[in-house]
């Protein structure tokens, strides 16, 4: 290393006199940070043409460092959404905790590389992902093996990689924020919803007839219940699946139920677990209720429906549960009969 | 099958009804046969009920032998084997030397004393229907007896199904329960002959109890309550799942303390079984003191004292002829009585004399639990969580019919149903939670469908018939079970209900008839492989049977000096001492996890590192089951990630990492060094890369895993080949005493 400290230093003398007439270099910075401003929790996405206006194109040293997460979109792999959303929130936390210091803002940037942009992908000869790398100021050689960051640095939560960048720069990300559960427009619908149903409750509070005292509500609750349990949303949680796939040839394409026992989606789970509610509701309505309308149209028509409904969704789920087990019931017919 | 019970079910009010018209002229035909006949409707009814319960008793049990048809009269899976071996030494050795049983062919070096670590009640059970079968001068094998203790059980379950349904709805719901519990999957999956498991009679027993419970809590009769303690105290010897009901009865006695429900019968029914209960429960060594200081036991405890208090406070109430006082008095009452409870909890737990729960226990109150804590509890395949598909497998059509019968049940609320509801709805949550458990669901799913099938089917019915014979309405009311729902819909007698009623009973039989025709399958197909001797079909969709473990077994009962010590995954245990008579390190019964997790590192380490931990535990040989020839899944190679998993988390040694390649777990040549050269691997692909499985493949294909292996080269050091069976499923090594040092 030592032996080429020079040369580039003379070669820098002079590519940076180039460079200050071409684009000045504050220039870039301002590029970069309006980049940011306007990317989500602040992770620029770099492109083909990008990646050599911000780094290859640039002479060392750059006035500020990059760290760059390799993504890929097509690959549908959920495990590296994940990561990418860790890197997300190292991202936006590093810009909270240095909102107003702009002098370590604006030297470091966080980055993503898809790889539909393969110019930039392989620039970094990237073979397997995840992968990340830092782009120091000084960083010469894209392909170099110290660029990367070792697999063992990171496990994949935001903290690591806030551990990654403070052991290789000066600067500090700080404590990550993750975004809360419930975003701020969900709570504001849920507040209006509260604020809305309150002058029911009270009323309701005030004549004594709370919803507790009536069974309905726990009939409601009783179903609602079974619903939770049939339609494997504790499977959901313990295994935490994601509401669907992607296409691995197509990611346009969603992939709402999983062909093969033992594991579900999100959606499949609850549409099944409704039918089941469905059938067994109308069920319920057709025998003891609907007896009791005394207009004879209206209890046609909704006889009809009912059973039609149910047919459909009784038929829908055998099919879909003989699919995915893979099963094909039959009938044992007494041997005499074939 | 079963669904052609069912019409039967509703047959008896029919029968009524032909028997009222007696009088009529166009009817003295039948009139005259029943006539000389000599029944009466009553009697009618009765035996129209005993021979539909006949019949199903009968179908509970044949529907369960379809294993014994297809492969032949034996034990099946993993755990049967040990209920097998001690129920052998049981009816040899008597009772007592079963009791103090030290067992020192199991986990070597330490053994494992058998009496106290065990639930007793099958083995027993099986023990006295051998006995009571020898002295009749029945000369059976004990082994038949185990094989069919299970679909015995399964065919009482059934006559307790119909009584509990006769208590909580009708006589009809009770019929139906019976006929769709005979038969439902959920059930049948732990109960075809041979599976001699624990759950076999557990099942019964638990169901016997909550009836017992609720017919006590009925009658508020100390007889009632004395038989569900005793039948606690069976739940109790038999299973560990016995939790679930000291949980589920002091819930619903909170329920109907909550929802002013409590009378002195629930006073009396409630305070008998749980001190009874408990005396008795407390007799089975395996569970001793824990009933009074383990933190699941503690609910059971909590309500009990708190019916003290009720009981007391009425008495005051009684008493006081001021309510002023009184609510004064109860306000203090009940604030002391808390803050008792909760001091003397804090206490207990805090001094260690009231144990935190079970991690089993507590992975089904919070879910995640066990997955980030306890790899042995979630590396077993019946604690993963149920999918839907599962639900729709073991249950079929009683999923559709569940919400009508809660609606029913809460049309009709009653201290019985309130407890069908609670039973139902958390059975239902915690089989979310593991599969496992849809078994303990399943007798709630199929009563509480029962009522739906049998309140539509009524109410249908009897819409029917008041449409025949509008005139004479009162007679029908007289109709014993049906008086309620016919009320209802007597005044309708619009002309088009009579056809859509006869359409939605259509409908409903089609259903059930499919619900009879899935079970049968599911029976036949899916749970009635006994899984030691597995099958599959070959090119020509003929019958291929792999009997390559009991081969194993055999040889090693054959070929090894009687004082062996084998080393498997604890998989394998119960069976190797069970059919191969020789001592092993771990087995299924997972109470050490520390010596499981040092065979998880002898397995996963390189051969020299696993050869003196194999060396220190005194093991001769070594058993792995592979299924790279045969295309069997569930072999050594695929569970090995949990060996590692259960290995690491005792010794940090062993990482998991270093097994996988981008969090992915291979074999082929992309596999990981450490992988590609630990001991599980080198003893299951030893030699496997001169084979060739399949045409058209290169050599060392895995049929398991479809892929080329990626260390064709394996050499032994250590250990060497001893026995390959036939389709190379099970392989066994020897392990080379160390070399002469001179």
């Amino acid at each position: 290393m030592a032996d080429h400290k020079n040369l580039p230093h003379h070669f820098l003398l002079s590519l940076s006199l180039l460079s200050i007439l071409a684009v000045s270099q504050p220039d870039r910075t301002k590029d970069l940070v309006s980049l940011r401003s306007s990317s989500e929790s602040g992770v620029i996405r770099l492109k083909n043409d990008t990646v050599s206006k911000f780094i290859t194109s640039v002479p060392t040293p750059r006035p500020y460092s990059l760290i760059i997460f390799f993504n890929s979109i097509d690959l549908n792999s959920k495990t590296l959404q994940e990561l990418r959303a860790e890197f997300g929130f190292a991202s936006s936390s590093f810009l909270a905790n240095n909102n107003n210091r702009s002098d370590v803002a604006n030297k470091l940037f966080f980055c993503e590389i898809d790889s539909s942009d393969s110019e930039a992908f392989h620039l970094f000869a990237v073979q397997s992902l995840p992968a990340m790398c830092l782009v120091d100021p000084l960083m010469e050689n894209p392909q170099d093996q110290e660029v990367k960051i070792d697999e063992y640095d990171f496990d994949g939560t935001a903290e690591s990689v806030a551990e990654f960048v403070e052991r290789r720069t000066n600067f500090t990300v700080g404590p990550i924020n993750r975004p809360p559960l419930l975003s701020k427009p969900q709570i504001s619908v849920i507040a209006a919803l509260l604020v809305i149903s309150t002058p029911f409750l009270i009323r309701k509070v005030l004549k004594g007839e709370t919803f507790l005292h009536d069974t309905r509500v726990w009939l409601y609750g009783a179903v609602l219940v079974y619903f939770f349990s049939v339609s494997g949303i504790m499977h959901n949680i313990i295994k935490s699946v994601p509401m669907f796939f992607r296409d691995e040839e197509d990611s346009n394409k969603l992939v709402f139920f999983y062909e093969g026992p033992g594991y579900q989606l999100w959606g499949e789970g609850l549409s099944v677990g409704f039918l089941y509610n469905l059938v067994g509701l109308l069920l319920a309505y057709v025998t003891s209720a609907l007896v009791r309308v005394r207009n004879v149209n209206e209890q046609r028509v909704v006889m009809m429906l009912a059973m039609a409904i149910s047919l459909l969704a009784v038929k829908k789920v055998v099919y879909l549960d003989n699919w995915k087990t893979g099963y094909q019931i039959q009938t044992y017919w007494p041997s005499s009969w074939h | 099958m079963g669904g052609k019970e069912d019409p039967t079910a509703n047959g008896s009010p029919k029968s009524e009804s032909m028997a009222g018209k007696k009088a009529s002229p166009p009817d003295l035909l039948s009139s005259i046969s029943l006539k000389s006949l000599k029944l009466k409707t009553k009697q009618q009814e009765l035996l129209l009920r005993v021979s539909i319960l006949g019949l199903v008793y009968v179908l509970a049990f044949i529907a369960r032998l379809f294993s014994v048809l297809r492969y032949e009269s034996m034990i099946h899976e993993f755990d049967p084997y040990f209920n097998y071996r001690t129920t052998l030494f049981l009816t040899e050795k008597g009772f007592y030397e079963f009791w103090n049983w030290f067992d020192s062919e199991s986990w070597y070096p330490l053994g494992r004393i058998i009496g106290g670590t065990l639930y007793p009640g099958l083995m027993v059970t099986a023990a006295l229907i051998y006995w009571t079968l020898r002295f009749l001068r029945f000369f059976v094998h004990i082994r038949e007896v185990c094989v069919l203790t299970a679909p015995f059980f399964a065919s009482n379950t059934t006559l307790v199904a119909y009584f509990f349904g006769k208590e909580i709805w009708d006589t009809g719901a009770g019929l139906v329960a019976a006929a769709l519990i005979a038969i439902c999957p959920g059930y049948i999956s732990r109960s075809v002959a041979g599976s001699y498991d624990n759950e076999a009679v557990a099942i019964f027993a638990l169901l016997l109890t909550f009836y017992l419970f609720v017919k006590a809590v009925k009658t508020g009769s100390l007889s009632w309550a004395l038989a569900s303690a005793f039948g606690y105290f069976y739940m109790v010897s038999a299973w560990g799942g016995y939790v679930f009901i000291i949980n589920l009865i002091p819930l619903y006695v909170l329920v109907l303390l909550i929802t002013a429900r409590y009378s002195l019968r629930l006073y009396v029914a409630y305070n008998c079984m749980y001190i009874l209960g408990m005396l008795l429960a407390m007799q089975i060594r395996f569970v001793g003191f824990q009933h009074v200081q383990s933190g699941e036991h503690m609910g059971a405890m909590g309500v009990f004292l708190l019916m003290q208090v009720f009981y007391f406070l009425d008495w005051v109430k009684h008493q006081l002829n001021d309510t002023k006082l009184f609510q004064t008095f109860l306000r203090i009452t009940v604030t002391s009585a808390i803050l008792v409870g909760g001091i003397a909890l804090g206490v207990g737990t805090a001094s260690g004399y009231i144990s935190p729960w079970t991690g089993r226990f507590y992975s089904l109150l919070d879910p995640t639990y066990a997955k980030d804590h306890i790899p042995i509890i979630a590396s077993v395949s019946e604690h993963q969580p149920t999918a839907w598909s599962s639900f729709m497998f073991d249950y079929h059509i009683l999923l559709f019919l569940f919400p009508a019968g809660l609606y029913f049940c809460f049309k009709r609320l009653s201290d019985a149903t309130i407890f069908i509801v609670m039973y139902g709805l958390t059975s239902l949550y915690f089989a979310g939670v593991m599969v496992r458990l849809i078994l303990v669901a399943t007798p709630a799913v199929c009563l509480i469908s029962a009522i739906a099938v049998s309140a539509t089917v009524k109410n249908l019915t009897s819409l029917l018939r008041t449409k025949q014979k509008v005139p004479q309405t009162g007679s029908t009311k007289g109709a014993g079970s049906s008086k309620s729902s016919s009320k209802v819909t007597l005044d309708q007698s619009q002309p088009f209900q009579k056809n859509g009623a006869i359409a939605l009973l259509v409908g409903v039989f089609y259903l059930l008839s499919r619900y009879a025709i899935h079970c049968t399958w599911v029976t036949s197909e899916a749970y009635s492989s006994p899984s030691i001797v597995l099958a599959a079909r070959g090119a020509h969709g003929n019958r291929i049977i792999f009997d390559d473990y009991r081969e194993a077994y055999y040889w090693l009962r054959q070929n090894t000096p009687t004082d062996a010590k084998v080393m498997s995954w604890w998989d394998y245990g119960y069976q190797i001492t069970a059919m191969g008579n020789r001592t092993v390190i771990v087995d299924n019964n997972t109470w050490n996890n520390t010596h499981i997790a040092t065979v998880g590192r002898a397995m996963s380490s390189y051969e020299d590192e696993a050869y003196d931990i194999m060396r220190s535990l005194d093991v001769n040989y070594v058993l792995v089951v592979f299924g790279g020839v045969t295309g069997y899944s569930s072999d050594d190679i695929n569970k090995f990630l949990w060996m590692v998993r259960i290995g690491g988390g005792v010794y940090p040694v062993i990482k998991e990492p270093d097994y996988l390649v981008n969090g992915e777990f291979r074999v082929d040549k992309g596999a990981s060094p450490k992988m590609l050269n630990c001991l599980m691997y080198k003893l299951c692909y030893y030699r496997f890369g001169e084979l060739v499985t399949e045409y058209g493949k290169p050599t060392g294909y895995d049929r398991a895993r479809g892929v080329e292996i990626g260390n064709k080269d394996i050499k032994l050091e250590h250990l060497e080949e001893a026995y390959t069976t036939s389709n190379w499923i099970v392989r066994i090594y020897r392990v080379k005493p160390p070399t002469n040092r001179l």
